[in-house]
Order: structure tokens, then C-alpha cells, then sequence
């Protein structure tokens, strides 16, 4: 009941006239965003943190206004998925599978608005989880000592990504990289100038927002420009401008286990949305593919992915919010937007500040109401955004990019080390290891020495004070399972992949 | 072969820092003190990064011919953005910057030059007439 009262005050902020017109506004722009090729949730909402600052909105309605932004590119990053069978993103790839043979197949329409509608339905039934679930655990979390936090963050690093079947090294490498790039600046408890070179350009250390456009945008372009020969996406026509509705009734059930599947995997540890939209689709080929004809435009195959996909992800914002710690690259994102608004997420957020809390989780409720509407009748307007061409684009999305780290500090110098990071994400990618874990690392390294600190000093130095709570110890047990469980997929993989091979 | 050179990398980086680290005193009262927390980020990192030499993945396609010289005029052109920004004025440096990458994303001088001007002035109102950051809008010498 309490929730409810709750609840119905963030609804009071979230419905102020201001507050409600940003909502749309970011809804329209994030679908914008995210339907232009090239331009995934993480990189459309990272160019924009610094525009939305320039603003100069209060931090509640700042965050009204990105929160939609990213919700509205969740969206739109359909379109290029199943239209141009370019995914935005890592857990769009799923929709293409079965989204691109329907639009080949003449049912490009229908598709765009069964992933409209799962989308919804996924986000929906993540919010209200938000909504009943992470007051639960806020107020577990409340009990959480130095140490215990020290665990979590350990145990946020060791499974991030881990159970995706990527190379697990490379993984941990880029976590324990973010770490010491944070790490660079003015040591907060002594004061003493870590890796600076003397320069005091770095006293401040590497601020997120510059290190986050540089390794999605900046990677992005020049990964855009190595592959510009091979790639000639071409666009699948609309075909019927409305769908029928029986059409969109054909997902059925798809919807609904999408959104259980996504929502579980979205709030467990380190698995985020790439899991929720992989497990969703895999499921559901398992239950309902009877004739085969998932991968050849089964509606179902993109009603599942798509609401497992927007389901994790609002998932995903539940040990945000009440830990601090995110599941995945775009709660990642978010988790830097509240850090530059000054608002530290974990359980005294919910004690603290509720207002920001619930208006929030009311604004996404508000969103997803919003993003339904705008995108069943003005898909065709969306659509349009892709034959945007890239030579416009891209030149575009660099400077938009150097004028929101601009716009941060006033100084030429964070411009070349956006630069520097857009080179280095490159390189990163290039060679297998996941960015995300170095934005985790980069965001949380201060928080995690703090609490290291803060522990010690209560033990006076005696290291014994970090395996003494029961809680750090079970985040231990749960981070040593996670771990094996990843190297053990890991090598199985790589096995196979010598049999195959031989 | 690219798996081996990056974990030298890292491997030469971590134990730079770790000893870098090491070398941070503070003289009051912090019981674990500014080097502990990095000296302890370096140990696991040198030692994952021996598993990269160890064991390596298969090596990426590297970009090669026109697309390496695409990347790296690329590069050259943000650095020099970077550096001339205030010296040379936004209006300038914009559509320069955009005229040239707009070229290297495979479009003609003519049509290029004109999305430089266009973005070059829409941004310039964007941000400093409507979003209020004061932008260098001239060269030095001409303000």
C-alpha cells in the first residue's frame, strides 16, 4: 500500500506540465535517435547526456528527460533491425533473426508493430516489477556495510558479461581497466596525485561522459569507416501502412514469456539485456517453433526477443537503483547520468530522495504509454530517418559528441581524450574485449576503494574485516559460482569450436 | 599473433602501475593509503594478461588499404579539431572538419562542402544561441 502512496506522489511529479512535455519530447527524440543506423541506445543516449545538462534542467526532470530518451532508442532501434537487418545493439540482434525475413516477406509493418507492442508489453511488466521489487530490496540493502559493498562490486565485475560466452579474460581485463583509469586524479582520501604526469588536466581524473562518448561514438566511427565498402544495407519496403490487428494479436503468448524470461535475466547479476532477448528467443523456439519456421519470419520469434529485450533492461535498473551496481551496458549509461547529476543510487536513495526515485519509475510508466502511441501510427515517419545518409550522419554525430564534452568543461583537452578513448574502444573491439566492463569500472573504481577504506579503517588495517559478514560472504560464493560457470561455457566453446574446426 | 602483442601491452601497463603505485606515500592517518588499492588492481591484471601470451584468440581482420588511410585521416582530422577549436574559431573548424569527413564517408567535395556549412551553422546556433555555451565563434585573430 505504501508503494502505491508512493507511487501516486512520483505520478505527481512526473504528470507536472514540464516534466510531461520532456517525456514526450525524449520519447520522440530517443526514437529518432534510435532508428538512425549506427546510433545504438548506448551511443544515442551518451552524446546527449551532455546536451541534456546544457539545459540546465532540475536533476529530476534531467533525468525524466534522458530516461525517455533511452526508453524511446530502445524502441527505435528496432526499426533498423528488422528494415535494414543492421541491430543497433547486441541484444537486437535476436529481433533481426526472425524481424528481417518478415519484412522481406512483405511484412515489414506488421513486424515494426509486433516489436512495438512487445516492447511495450516487455517494459510494462518491468516497471511494475521496478515498482514491487526494488523497494524490497532497498531495504535489504540498507543492512549492506563497507565490506558488503566491497563484495558486490567484486561480484559486479567477476559476472558481468560473464555468462555471454565471450572470451572471460578479456572480459575481466577491461573490468580491472576501468579500474585503473579511474584511478587516475587526486586520490580522494589522501589527496595524493595518482598517474596525472603533473598535468592538472587530470587532477580531476577521466570524467565518464567523456570516456563513454569517445569509446561508443567515436569507436563507432571509425569502425563505420573500415567496413564502409561491404556495407550496403538496403532498405526493405514498409508494404501496409497500418497493420492488422490480427497480426499483431499473432505473438500471443510470445509476449507474455518474453517478459517473464527478460525480467529474471535482467535483475540477475551481470547478465543484462543480451541474455534477456537471447533466453526470451531461445525459449520460445523451444515451445511454440512446431514447423520450423523460426529465422524465417515467425512473428512470434519477434515478439519474444524484442519484450525479453525492453523486460531486462527495466530489470536491469533494479540493482541500479538500489545498489548502485548496473547489469548492462545501457543501465551502465544511465548509472553515469545519475552520477553527473550529482545523485549517488543505492538504498539511501530511496530513503533520501524518493521524489527522484518515484518520479522516475512513474516517468517510465509515462514513457511506455507514450512510445506505444507515437510509434504505431508515425512509424513510416521513423522509417524515413534511415535513409538519412551516413556522409551527413556521422560528421554530425562527432560533433554533436564534441560539443556535449565541450560543453562539460570548457577545455580542448577533455576533446582529445574523448579522441584517445574512441581510438583505444576501437582497438578494444576489434580485439574481442567488451567495452562495458571498463565503463563499470570507470563509473564504480572511487565508490569501491571508498568502501575498501571505509572498511579498513573500521578494522584499523586488518583485512580480515572483509570475509567476516555473512552477506559478503554469500556475494562471494554466488561471485566464485558465476565465475566457474563462465569459464567453463567459455572452454566448452572453445572446444567445439577445435572439433569444428578439425 | 594480435592477442600476444595486446597482452604484452597490458602486461608492460600493469606492472607500470602497479610500480608507479607503489611509490604514492601519504604521511597521516589513512590505514590503507593511496598505493594499496592500484598495486592491488595490477597484480590480477599481469597475471590475466599472461593467459592472452598463453593462450590467444584467432587475430581480427585488421583494416587494411583504402580503409586503414580512411581511419587514420579520420584520426588526424578530430586531433586537429581538438587542437584548432579555439584557436581557429567553431564556424571554421566545423566545416572544415565535416567537409573532410563527410569526403571520407564517400560523398563528393560539393555536396560535403555544403553539409559542412549547413551543420557548421545549425550547431552553432544550437548550442550557443539556444543552449547557451559560449563557443569561440571567430578565429583569434579576428575577435
Amino acid at each position: 500500500m505504501e508503494t502505491l502512496n508512493l507511487l501516486a506522489d512520483g505520478f505527481a511529479v512526473a504528470l507536472t506540465p514540464t516534466n510531461l512535455m520532456l517525456a514526450v519530447l525524449g520519447c520522440f527524440l530517443g526514437t529518432l535517435i534510435g532508428s538512425l543506423p549506427g546510433l545504438g541506445p548506448v551511443n544515442g543516449v551518451a552524446i546527449l547526456i551532455p546536451v541534456a545538462f546544457s539545459l540546465e534542467l532540475d536533476p529530476t526532470s534531467a533525468l525524466i528527460l534522458l530516461s525517455c530518451i533511452y526508453y524511446g532508442c530502445m524502441y527505435g532501434g528496432r526499426i533498423s533491425s528488422i528494415l535494414l537487418n543492421i541491430p543497433g545493439d547486441e541484444p537486437a540482434i535476436m529481433t533481426t533473426l526472425d524481424g528481417y525475413p518478415m519484412a522481406k516477406a512483405g511484412k515489414a509493418s506488421e513486424a515494426l508493430a509486433i516489436s512495438a507492442v512487445a516492447s511495450f508489453i516487455g517494459a510494462t511488466f518491468a516497471t511494475i516489477g521496478l515498482t514491487l521489487f526494488a523497494p524490497m530490496l532497498a531495504s535489504v540493502a540498507i543492512h549492506f556495510g563497507p565490506s558488503d559493498y566491497f563484495a558486490l562490486y567484486v561480484m559486479a565485475f567477476a559476472t558481468i558479461g560473464g555468462i555471454t560466452g565471450a572470451n572471460p579474460f578479456k572480459t575481466l581485463i577491461a573490468a580491472f581497466l576501468g579500474l585503473m583509469i579511474a584511478a587516475v586524479g587526486l586520490d580522494p582520501g589522501t589527496g595524493v596525485a595518482r598517474f596525472t604526469f603533473d598535468s592538472f588536466h587530470l587532477y580531476d581524473g577521466f570524467d565518464p561522459i567523456v570516456a563513454i562518448v569517445g569509446l561508443f561514438a567515436i569507436s563507432e566511427v571509425l569502425m563505420y569507416l573500415e567496413k564502409m565498402d561491404q556495407l550496403q544495407g538496403k532498405m526493405v519496403p514498409l508494404g501496409r501502412a497500418i497493420p492488422k490487428l490480427k497480426d499483431i494479436l499473432s505473438g500471443g503468448w510470445a509476449y507474455i514469456r518474453g517478459s517473464v524470461i527478460g525480467f529474471v535475466s535482467g535483475v540477475l547479476p551481470g547478465a543484462g539485456a543480451s541474455l534477456g532477448a537471447f533466453l526470451s528467443y531461445i525459449a520460445e523456439q523451444r515451445w511454440s517453433d512446431k514447423d520450423g519456421s523460426f529465422g524465417k519470419g515467425n512473428p512470434k520469434g519477434v515478439a519474444a526477443p524484442e519484450a525479453g529485450n525492453n523486460s531486462a533492461s527495466g530489470g536491469a535498473l533494479i540493482p541500479m537503483l538500489t545498489l548502485g551496481v548496473p547489469g548492462s551496458g545501457t543501465t551502465a549509461v544511465m548509472l553515469a547520468l545519475l552520477i553527473s547529476l550529482n545523485i549517488q543510487p543505492g538504498p539511501l536513495l530511496f530513503e533520501r530522495q524518493p521524489d527522484i526515485v518515484w518520479g522516475l519509475i512513474a516517468a517510465l510508466y509515462i514513457a511506455n504509454f507514450v512510445l506505444l502511441l507515437l510509434n504505431v501510427p508515425l512509424i513510416s515517419f521513423f522509417t524515413r530517418a534511415l535513409s538519412m545518409p551516413q556522409w551527413i550522419l556521422m560528421p554530425f554525430v562527432v560533433m554533436v559528441s564534441f560539443m556535449g564534452v565541450y560543453s562539460i568543461s570548457h577545455s580542448t583537452f577533455d576533446l582529445l581524450v574523448m579522441v584517445g578513448f574512441g581510438l583505444f574502444g576501437y582497438i578494444l573491439r576489434k580485439v574481442g574485449v567488451s567495452l562495458v566492463p571498463i565503463i563499470l569500472g570507470l563509473l564504480l573504481g572511487a565508490e569501491m576503494e571508498n568502501n575498501l577504506r571505509r572498511a579498513l579503517s573500521i578494522s584499523d588495517g586488518n583485512f580480515g574485516i572483509l570475509f567476516q559478514s555473512p552477506i559478503a560472504l554469500a556475494l562471494y560464493a554466488i561471485t566464485a559460482t558465476m565465475l566457474c560457470l563462465s569459464f567453463y561455457l567459455a572452454f566448452r566453446k572453445r572446444r567445439r569450436a577445435g572439433e569444428k574446426s578439425v | 599473433m594480435t592477442d600476444r602483442i595486446v597482452g604484452l601491452v597490458i602486461l608492460a601497463s600493469a606492472i607500470w602501475y602497479g610500480v608507479t603505485a607503489g611509490t604514492y606515500e601519504a604521511s597521516f592517518g589513512d590505514p590503507l593509503g593511496p598505493a594499496a588499492f592500484p598495486v592491488m588492481l595490477s597484480v590480477p591484471v599481469a597475471v590475466l594478461s599472461l593467459f592472452l601470451l598463453i593462450r590467444p584468440d584467432a587475430n581480427p581482420d585488421w583494416a587494411r588499404g583504402a580503409a586503414l588511410l580512411r581511419q587514420v585521416a579520420a584520426i588526424c582530422i578530430l586531433v586537429s579539431y581538438a587542437l584548432l577549436l579555439e584557436r581557429l574559431g567553431f564556424l571554421f573548424v566545423t566545416f572544415l572538419a565535416v567537409a573532410l569527413l563527410g569526403r571520407l564517408l564517400g560523398s563528393q567535395w560539393g555536396k560535403s562542402a555544403v553539409s559542412g556549412a549547413v551543420i557548421s551553422l545549425v550547431l552553432f546556433v544550437a548550442f550557443d544561441q539556444v543552449l547557451g555555451l559560449p563557443l569561440p565563434a571567430l578565429p583569434e585573430f579576428m575577435s
